[in-house]
């Protein structure tokens, strides 16, 4: 049970809370903060859907995020490359304590240029003002990728090139769930994404792998079986955790995981109807209330 | 804004295949993929180039160079003509692909531009930019052509946004980013400015539109007049141009000739015009519209065009009355002795013809024989083509036409 290895209590930051790790860990008194968000945050349809107040623009939204959490994945780098101005005016407009994840953009991860090397320079320059705040760049690699040599070197030679930023992996394909996958990342001190999908076949299970002491990263994607291959993010991405659900992940996964890292986020991608910052917000509490001595 | 009203922020997606006509081409013979191609009139002359591949123009080629210039900077380019009916296919295909996000859709003259309004539609489809990738990727998959997308709050912003990345790439301008985006680019980049409003811009040392920005409407009013209010609001990216969707009703007309080898002779100027109308009148009959008013575009050998118009109250899809109004619009509109590139006619003010009949059947006596002959000529030429049958003209004694 969590509550035999780990407890909890929220800090000042919103959603982000602290697990007491056991004391065979790291020393005694160590804690693992853990910071729960959501994938995106510019979503019209989280007006429609009462996450921001009625009539809230564009412009206003981060700086409402940051009222209830206290990092967010930016997914818009995944469909443009990351450019410096535009992300220095975000920095300087987001709240202090608002951490951020970045996606590597498509060009070297699913539609793969040719030049890709040199998107990789433009990568970097451009994710340069996040520099401060970043916990993670997450490489995304699509259902296809499998783990042929073309791909193993593939991924190795853009891990190198990008070896100055922290990095998250997360992997679509089972092919990629093996030791010497865990080991390298290890060596790397590589993130390895804790996924929570579907039920499908084909797809990377849900793992308590650590790879990087410095950094564990979850991300809930929901459980859309119905919608998760329809091509239509609507449904794909259609779904809502329950308490029960997210309660019984914690039992299974964070003592692990939260036990063999510095520190670690968690992440809702179910935008659809605003249920990611819902779920987010969920999971903080059920958090919260394992500190209160609550067991889970 | 009125009470109990609120504007929702503006979603607008924008499309640009970078040179449309060769992107075209390619797809239909891939083998031109390898080496750079001008699109142009052959057997012509004086032809100038009608769209070029990105090798030739980084080249030095340029739209509207004449050909023989153009072959002589860029020497290993093919030369194709202009398949008008096959890029008008392609736009096509590619709107009705976008008409599966988005019934607001608005689409420039076989030139590869599309804007499309997806305010509201994420419940549907999901956030914005997913759409531009989906459409883009389906686009690469379907029809072989790689748009550029770009995403704004406005056709301005999208439409700057797409000047940044040719020919190829994607950029998003978030919400409330549009000034900044805009102030450190150039002037030139804005759309909708006059060779000599850029010039002025230039004289006044304006060369970014954060320095136009920067400018009052009464600072701005001393120089540019009437366009002061564009200006300051281009310049601060605002922009309330509605997407328009293509409607049958509000559509105009439109055909156009390039000649092959410029010129100012007047019964080939007249023939062209005349051919013109035949196919535009064709074109409104098929679609039982008339036209209230015809409008004469002229582009002479030297320079931009000049646009002249005619109207009649009633309006008419009859060649014979069109042919008049193309006629009187092209004699107010060529007034020079320089050679004329191209002519375009622009039948607009479309209505629905009139189902009423005439009070006394007597009156239509020519009205009807006219009728009677376009009705059998359009039966002939959507059997075996519009070059089938045409109206001549004759020459009267002492040489006019009639």
């Amino acid at each position: 049970m969590l509550s035999s290895t780990a407890s909890a209590s929220s800090t000042g930051d919103p959603g982000r809370v602290e697990i007491a790790r056991p004391e065979t860990a790291c020393g005694p008194g160590k804690v693992c903060p853990v910071c729960v968000g959501t994938c995106g945050y510019s979503y019209t349809e989280w007006v429609d859907s009462g996450f921001y107040p009625e009539g809230t623009k564009s412009a206003a939204m981060l700086g409402l995020y940051g009222r209830c959490f206290s990092v967010v994945e930016l997914n818009y780098t995944w469909y443009q490359m990351a450019r410096a101005e535009p992300l220095t005016r975000m920095v300087e407009n987001a709240p202090p304590h608002l951490l951020f994840t970045a996606k590597l953009t498509r060009t070297m991860t699913h539609e793969r240029d040719p030049n890709w090397r040199e998107q990789l320079a433009l990568y970097r320059q451009g994710i340069e003002p996040l520099r401060k705040r970043l916990v993670a760049v997450l490489i995304q690699l699509p259902p296809d990728f499998d783990r042929s040599l073309a791909n193993r070197n593939y991924l190795a030679a853009l891990l190198d090139g990008l070896s100055e930023l922290p990095l998250a992996v997360e992997f679509r394909h089972h092919s990629w769930a093996v030791d010497s996958v865990f080991a390298e990342l290890s060596r790397r001190r590589v993130t390895l994404v804790t996924v929570d999908v579907p039920a499908l076949p084909g797809l990377f299970p849900a793992l308590d792998v650590v790879t990087n002491p410095d950094l564990f990263y979850g991300r809930f994607h929901g459980r859309n079986r119905e919608g998760w291959r329809s091509g239509n993010m609507q449904k794909k991405f259609n779904y809502d955790y329950s308490v029960e659900e997210l309660r019984a992940w914690c039992v299974g996964y964070l003592p692990t995981i939260a036990a063999r890292a510095d520190r670690g986020i968690l992440l809702f991608n179910n935008h659809v109807r605003a249920q990611a910052p819902r779920n987010a917000a969920k999971l903080a509490t059920i958090l919260a209330e394992f500190g209160s001595g609550e067991r889970i | 804004m009125s009470q109990g009203f609120r504007a929702r922020e503006r979603t607008v997606l924008h499309f640009n295949v970078a040179d449309f006509a060769v992107a075209v081409e390619r797809v239909e013979d891939c083998r031109l993929r390898q080496r750079p191609l001008l699109i142009a009139p052959l057997q012509a002359a004086r032809a100038v180039v009608y769209d070029m591949s990105e090798e030739a123009y980084r080249e030095g080629v340029r739209k509207g160079m004449p050909l023989r210039q153009a072959t002589r900077i860029c020497r290993g380019a093919v030369v194709l003509p202009p398949r008008a009916g096959l890029y008008h296919k392609a736009m096509l295909a590619f709107f009705k692909e976008l008409q599966g996000y988005s019934p607001l859709i608005e689409c420039g003259q076989a030139d590869g531009h599309f804007f499309a309004d997806v305010t509201g539609t994420h419940r549907l489809y999901g956030p914005a930019p997913d759409i531009g990738w989906r459409v883009r990727r389906q686009a690469r998959t379907g029809l072989g052509i790689n748009p550029i997308w770009t995403l704004g709050t406005s056709k301005l912003v999208a439409k700057v946004a797409s000047r940044l990345v040719k020919p190829v790439g994607e950029y998003i301008v978030t919400a409330g980013e549009e000034e900044a985006f805009l102030a450190p680019l150039p002037v030139a980049v804005l759309p909708g400015l006059s060779v000599r409003e850029l010039e002025q811009l230039r004289h006044f040392q304006l060369t970014t539109i954060g320095a136009l920005a920067g400018l009052s409407r009464h600072q701005l009013m001393v120089p540019f007049g009437s366009r002061c209010d564009y200006l300051h609001d281009i310049s601060r990216g605002i922009d309330d141009t509605a997407v328009c969707r293509p409607s049958t009703a509000t559509a105009t007309v439109d055909y156009e000739h390039i000649f092959a080898d410029d010129s100012n002779d007047q019964e080939e100027v007249e023939g062209v015009v005349a051919a013109l109308v035949s196919r535009a009148g064709s074109s409104l009959r098929g679609r039982q519209q008339v036209a209230r008013r015809i409008g004469i575009w002229l582009r002479y050998s030297d320079g931009g065009p000049v646009i002249r118009q005619a109207s009649c109250k009633n309006g008419t899809s009859g060649d014979f009355l069109l042919n008049t109004m193309a006629l009187a619009a092209l004699q107010r509109a060529w007034t020079r002795r320089t050679r004329i590139r191209s002519c375009r006619l622009v039948c607009d003010r479309l209505q629905r013809q009139s189902p009423q009949l005439r009070l006394f059947p007597e009156q239509e006596g020519r009205e009807l024989r006219e009728k009677k002959v376009l009705t059998a000529m359009d039966a002939l030429r959507s059997r075996f083509g519009h070059e089938v049958i045409g109206i001549g003209r004759r020459i009267a004694k002492g040489g006019r036409q009639e």
